[in-house]
């Protein structure tokens, strides 16, 4: 066993290896290290896993995601997070983050969702999916023992967030759904504390795990990563439909809902496309629903393609408006104006955005101090 | 590079006395001889050896996935003692590998990482682990073990033959999922492709020099976790430089112990083995068991050889 305390870590490899998914970092060891020492650990966790069923033939079959691994002993599931020992089926990764961190809110992104406050970030190591632009591919295509892993139980990251007074819980960064125990848990707990918690996601879950999951969450940000099945076939080793029910199901709740479309230049970037995009989230889930069409920047499987032209997000974000989405922004083009927030109704600035600096300074609560329209999303 | 025919497959069945569970070293050494004289053709022995390993790090591959059905201890031992002996290998340039430490220990391994002696370790070891370099081969996208890419030259696939409930099998080429960092992606479609891709991966394909598949006890159902009501013995090893002829002909082995033991093809199954053949298509060997030159070795407790039978 390999145990130190986290805080033995500052300024070493491990802290190098989170840094690099979050630019934040040292702000937060700053901020955190006299409040706080959690440990570092080689072990991995043996937690029952939830939403799998033991199989007539032998061997489970995992419920949590589209995917349904069906898995024989000692065989783990295509997250490689889950693993199945003598048919019972274990989480390899709860209480385990291998990256975190405190982030702006708007960095999730979201930008309807509390403006200019602060989430406790976290991911574990794993992902149900392989997309060939993942800007996280170090934690999200590794096996938990690949990653180095702090020992954070539910029950530390509320203190923590009491502490700092962070108001809200980001699970983030890899794949939150291959972590569906770890995450329920400390949502559930962190609701009984008045902690909010806010799932980043690729929206690949069933309905039922998602269905639980919603009782204890606040908002939720999907990556749609295209509208076309081909897309999800070939560049993220999943599929569009399951998404797109789960969105469906993300809006008729009471969950605060953000989508993400990451514009790749040649793959999803057509004006069809982007048509088919908006008509669909008109259709199915609404004009108000805030949709971010963010940057390509080359990395992972796809370093071959240049990053996204800001011609082609300008093209984007007109068909977009065209169609009578109401609040499209542009994401990783900083200082951008379509980062910041506008009144659809009489065009008034609402909520100001430069980088992650955030002000919000045309809205009175949720309404737009100019012309009074009710602005959609969680405002103080 | 290769020095004999590719596609020579031999089968050596042990014969004598055998009243334990296990195989002892000098039982092994002698299968081994006798397999690879028949693989090696006209070649000594020495001849041979030196041919396929004329020096730098030699890493032997186990598979320790489970405890109790891993490649035997006193086979990797042999197989080291004569490479020691007949390919005058020094002990500091022999790495017998895993994917963990965990897995080597348990199966019975001991560990050393230290600089000196035969070396027997994880890649998870905190100062190996994998290269930050993504290959590609088809649809696999993987980082490969530095023991692979920077510590061997060559390297001998020793696993264990069994069956598994996706791949159909696991012999040679299933083996080497424990080569890569990723091997949870590679399971669908009963791992075809992907069986056949991670071996066309530059570093695994290059340095592969030699499989030998210990068939002693073989799992013929219920696999890859241990299940001991489902294990028959065959007592043999199977030998061979190409990873595809080797496989091919322990799918067939496989096939006709699953038939003797009551239960369905592979195939009936929806577990049919299809990743040999995509490895063919990529050069990897020969999947055609009618062009396969296989030789059936029975091996006597003094060591005598005599023309054999598969079955
Ligand atoms: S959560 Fe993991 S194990 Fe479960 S179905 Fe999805 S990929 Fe498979």
């Amino acid at each position: 066993m390999d145990r130190r305390k986290f805080m033995k870590f500052i300024g070493c490899g491990a802290c190098a290896a989170m840094s690099s998914h979050s630019g934040l970092l040292p702000e937060f060891l700053g901020g955190v290290q006299n409040a706080c020492a959690f440990d570092y650990t080689r072990e991995l966790s043996s937690v029952e896993a939830r939403y799998y069923k033991k199989l007539p033939e032998g061997g489970i079959e995992c419920e949590i995601c589209p995917r349904r691994c069906r898995i024989t002993d000692l065989e783990r599931g295509y997250c490689g997070s889950r693993e199945n020992r003598g048919d019972t089926y274990y989480t390899l990764v709860y209480g385990l983050p291998c990256a975190v961190n405190i982030d702006p809110i708007e960095k999730k992104p979201f930008h309807h969702f509390y403006p200019g406050t602060s989430a406790f970030s976290l991911a574990t190591a794993g992902c149900n999916v392989n997309c060939k632009c993942c800007q996280n591919w170090d934690i999200s295509q590794s096996r938990p023992e690949q990653t180095e892993n702090f020992s954070l139980p539910p029950k530390d990251i509320i203190d923590l967030c009491q502490q700092r007074k962070v108001p809200t819980i980001a699970y983030t960064y890899s794949e939150p759904v291959i972590f569906y125990e770890y995450m329920y848990d400390t949502a559930e707990l962190g609701h009984k504390h008045g902690i909010k918690s806010v799932m980043i996601s690729g929206g690949y879950i069933n309905p039922e795990p998602l269905g639980e999951l919603l009782k204890h969450l606040n908002a939720v940000k999907i990556d749609l990563k295209a509208i076309r099945e081909t897309y999800y076939k070939d560049y993220v080793d999943g599929e569009l439909k399951p998404v797109l029910d789960g969105l469906i199901q993300i809006k008729k709740s009471d969950v605060w809902l953000e989508i993400v479309y990451l514009v790749i230049p040649t793959l999803n970037d057509s004006d069809d496309e982007f048509t088919e995009l908006a008509r669909w989230i008109k259709n199915y889930l609404g004009v108000d629903v805030p949709i971010h069409l963010s940057r390509f920047y080359p990395q992972y499987l796809l370093k071959n393609l240049p990053p996204t032209p800001q011609t082609t997000l300008d093209r984007a974000l007109s068909i977009c408006r065209a169609e009578g989405l109401e609040y499209v922004y542009l994401g990783n083009i900083p200082s951008h104006k379509a980062e910041s927030t506008y009144c659809p109704k009489c065009g008034e600035m609402l909520i100001e955005r430069r980088g992650y600096r955030t002000s919000v300074s045309g809205m009175s609560k949720n309404k737009c101090k100019s012309c009074g329209k009710i602005i959609p999303g969680r405002f103080f | 590079m290769y020095i004999v025919i590719m596609s020579r497959v031999a089968v050596v069945k042990y014969f004598g006395d055998f009243l334990g569970e296990k195989f002892s070293v000098s039982v092994y050494e002698n299968m081994i001889k006798a397999g690879i004289g028949f693989v090696a053709g006209n070649l000594s022995l020495n001849e041979y050896f030196k041919q396929l390993f004329p020096g730098g790090a030699v890493g032997i591959k186990t598979n320790c996935l489970t405890p109790f059905n891993a490649t035997p201890l006193n086979l990797t031992e042999a197989f080291v003692n004569i490479l020691r002996e007949n390919a005058g290998y020094d002990e500091n340039d022999l790495i017998i590998w895993e994917r963990t430490n965990h897995e080597l220990k348990k199966a019975g391994y001991t560990l050393n990482a230290a600089s000196t002696g035969v070396r027997c370790l994880g890649t998870d070891v905190a100062t190996i682990g994998y290269d930050r370099t993504f290959l590609n081969s088809g649809k696999v996208n993987s980082m490969v073990s530095k023991i692979l890419t920077r510590m061997i030259e060559h390297n001998v696939n020793i696993p264990i033959l069994k069956d598994h409930s996706i791949a159909g099998m696991s012999a040679g080429l299933k083996n080497m999922y424990g080569a890569i960092h990723n091997p949870n992606k590679y399971h669908d479609n009963n791992c075809s492709p992907y069986a056949a891709n991670i071996n066309n991966l530059t570093p695994i394909r290059d340095k592969h020099r030699l499989t030998i598949i210990d068939a002693v006890k073989v799992q013929y159902d219920n696999g890859p976790g241990y299940a001991p009501h489902s294990i028959d013995s065959y007592n043999s090893l199977i030998i061979s430089e190409d990873p595809v002829a080797a496989d091919c002909v322990a799918l067939e082995i496989l096939n006709r112990i699953r038939a003797r033991n009551g239960k369905k093809s592979l195939k009936e199954l929806g577990r049919e083995v299809k990743y040999l053949d995509e490895a063919e298509k990529l050069g990897l060997g020969q999947a055609n068991i009618a062009k396969i030159e296989i030789g059936v070795l029975a091996i006597a407790e003094d060591g005598s050889i005599s023309e054999g039978k598969l079955f």
